[in-house]
């Protein structure tokens, strides 16, 4: 059988998340790594010379009209994706596009409707989602292990010290304090692409508090920002909480689904599925048992991580990997993209509901816009 | 004569600015990132009652704040850069930051000598034979995308500045430190070890380590940048009465704490690179090649340094290497915490 041609990816924004992105596909088989381009040169010559890309440019005109590429990662501030991504598309190339996806859920549609309008594919790097006990949550839903959802808890804490919150909290004019959610609306899609799956197709009643716990000393521009949201929702007959945790340690990355079968907890970080046992003998003795069962269950899930390192399959980013082999195998077939247009948009409008109701000032002022 | 030091507030930072006061340069701006960072400068400049310091803080990421801290300035001493950080974020405060400072110097469009601060790291020394002299001779790194991240930018800074010198023929002198210590700075280089897993993995065994106290390589800085003589040339910055890993490390552990230290000798951390490299190549990059046999023989192959140029200036060294430590270790038992 002749082999596949390669798909030729170029990226747009050479800061520090795309560093992921180039190491994905430097391993991907089916993809090369052709092309990377930032307005700042320099940005893209450090990221071609590191990850072996044969060309960088300073100028996204001339790298679309030089490259020929298949696919485009987009891994600047969002503020510039749907700018970027006509031009991408104009050039005859798919969109993979870092979260958030635009500044406002309209923003974002109208970014969708330019791929679909162009006949092109696109999906956003939702990658926890794709990652291996993500996938397997979705194998038991579809089993209908879980039963129907009835409750869902999505957590994610956020360490303003790591190395990413560093870079935000040194530095005031840093693109994250000029978006109308702030540090939410750069994070909180990983709490709303797990919940609105589970959630009926129906405008979710979403209500949302904010509140900053650290002590304001700074002075400057960082001292705006919030750091810890809850989110409660419903739709239909499904509730929701969304939680966003700065302080909380360990920093937690967890989905815990309620249904009407089993309640099963996710967690990204330890990367465990588990379902809660309960109690099914009967007096003291019988609650013996359910720790036993649980300790159990998280033994056959190491056992099972275990098998995924010895394969090979246990990257940082094996999410990342499986969404974009997902996404590069849709193109090539032309098939359905990895996430539905319609996932993303839901998330989109939660989020700006969100974002309405903590940081009520920046959305009647417009935001970053 | 107006100088503008960049990086002032920094650990070599403050000690430029004292040794620029003792040789009697009073006329000084200090350019610094963190406002807060002028408490230190202001208590040296204090030891001083001629000195006349002036602010700016400026980020250097930021082209439209440098001009006014390179307006009539006669010398400007680029010791700003980058030690952590992501390397997109390493790359902005190393080499995009010098771009930006270079350009507001080619737009005074008057004489201004420059003098810049790179590292040991630019220099290709991992196809050195083990124990070679590494020199001003010593070429410039090959392969930036086999080093460390650290090491590729601040080639990447050098390249620059010889680039621009070339350009707009402004006068340039490049110093390259070793291993800079002293009160306020690490506890250990890489070259000593690493801390993996709560021991110490000492890795650098006999080799010599390219020390230089911070004053002492703020002196060569100073001499080097008032010197008629050193313009278009590169010295590199290593003390007199060099000692070896082991010793430090010895010395470090009676002086400041126990620390529970493995010797890995050469031929095994060699073998145990190439093992770590295979793997992860193997595994599509499950682990990070954090050690590879190219970044083994730069770091850890062990080499000779000459200070012959740099004496040939004139330099001398503020302290003696016996003097420089038992500054330094004093200095580390009160502030254990940095040790990590």
């Amino acid at each position: 059988m002749a082999e596949l041609r390669k798909l030729r990816v170029g990226i747009i924004g050479c800061g520090k998340i795309a560093d992921g992105h180039a190491e994905i596909v430097k391993h991907l088989d089916g993809a090369e790594l052709a092309a990377v381009c930032d307005r700042e040169p320099l940005l893209a010559e450090q990221l071609a010379v590191r990850f072996g890309a044969a060309a960088w440019y300073g100028d996204t005109g001339e790298m679309l009209a030089q490259e020929k590429l298949d696919v485009v990662h987009i891994t600047t501030p969002p503020g510039v994706h749907l700018p970027l991504t006509r031009q991408c598309v104009a050039a005859g190339a798919h969109v993979f596009l870092e979260k958030p996806l635009a500044l406002t859920a309209p923003e974002a549609k109208e970014l969708i409707d330019v791929v679909v309008a162009g006949g092109k594919q696109m999906t956003i790097n939702y990658w926890p989602n794709f990652d291996p006990p993500a996938m397997e949550f979705k194998q038991m839903l579809a089993r209908g292990v879980v039963g129907e959802p009835v409750h869902v808890e999505a957590f994610i804490g956020y360490d303003l010290s790591g190395a990413y919150g560093q870079a935000l909290m040194s530095d005031a004019g840093h693109w994250v304090h000029r978006l109308p959610g702030k540090l939410f609306q750069n994070m909180m899609d990983h709490i709303f692409n797990r919940i609105v799956p589970l959630f009926p197709d129906v405008e979710p009643e979403v209500h949302a508090f904010a509140y900053k716990r650290r002590e304001a000393v700074r002075n400057d521009g960082t001292d705006a920002l919030l750091d810890e949201l809850r989110v409660f929702l419903r739709g239909g007959s499904v509730s929701a909480y969304g939680s966003l945790c700065s302080h909380a340690r360990p920093v937690a990355n967890t989905l815990k689904v309620y249904g009407t079968k089993a309640t099963v907890e996710v967690d990204f970080n330890n990367r465990t599925v588990v379902s809660t046992t309960s109690q099914r003998y009967p007096s003291a003795v019988g609650r013996l048992a359910p720790p036993l069962q649980m300790a159990g269950r998280y033994f056959a899930e190491a056992k099972k991580n275990i098998g995924q390192f010895r394969r090979h399959e246990f990257h940082f980013f094996a999410g990342m990997s499986k969404l974009l082999e997902l996404f590069y195998a849709g193109i090539r077939a032309g098939g359905e993209p990895p996430i539905p247009y319609s996932e993303i948009l839901r998330t989109a409008e939660v989020m700006d509901r969100v974002i309405e109701q903590v940081y009520p000032a920046t959305v009647a002022a417009g935001g970053a816009r | 004569m107006k100088i503008l030091v960049t990086g002032a507030g920094g650990f070599l930072g403050k000690a430029i600015v004292e040794r620029l006061l003792e040789h009697g340069q009073n006329d000084l701006r200090c350019m610094l990132r963190d406002a807060s960072k002028t408490r230190g400068l202001e208590t040296i400049a204090a030891r001083y009652p001629e000195a006349r310091l002036e602010f700016v803080t400026a980020n250097l990421r930021n082209p439209n704040e440098i001009p006014r801290a390179v307006a009539g300035a006669d010398i400007v001493i680029h010791a700003a850069a980058a030690l952590k950080g992501s390397p997109a974020e390493m790359f902005m405060d190393s080499v995009v930051a010098s771009r930006n400072l270079l350009e507001a110097i080619a737009n005074e469009l008057r004489h201004i000598r420059v003098v810049l601060v790179s590292s040991f790291g630019a220099m290709g020394v991992a196809e050195l034979p083990r124990g070679a002299m590494v020199d001003e001779k010593t070429p410039l790194e090959q392969h930036p995308e086999r080093r460390d991240v650290y090491s590729h930018s601040k080639l990447r800074q050098e390249q620059l500045f010889w680039e621009y010198r070339e350009k707009y023929g402004f006068e340039l002198v490049v110093l390259r430190p070793g291993v800079i210590y002293g009160p306020g700075g690490g506890h250990f280089s890489n070259r000593v070890g690493l801390s993996l897993f709560g021991r110490f993995l000492h890795l650098g065994g006999k080799n010599l380590l390219p020390l230089t106290y911070v004053d002492n390589c703020a002196e060569a800085i100073v001499v080097a940048a008032l010197s008629e003589s050193s313009s278009g040339q590169v010295y590199n910055v290593v003390d007199d009465d060099l000692m070896t890993s082991g010793q430090y490390l010895s010395l470090y552990k009676k002086n400041v704490r126990r620390v529970k230290s493995i010797p890995v000798p050469y031929f095994a951390l060699m073998w145990g690179s190439q093992m770590v490299e295979r793997y992860s190549e193997r595994s599509k990059g499950q682990l990070p090649a954090i050690f590879t046999p190219y970044k083994t023989r730069a770091m850890w192959g062990g080499n000779q340094f000459s200070n012959a140029k740099l004496k040939s200036l004139g330099w001398r060294p503020v302290l003696s290497t016996r003097e420089g430590l038992e500054r330094a270790f004093a200095a580390f038992r009160a502030e254990p915490e940095k040790a990590k």
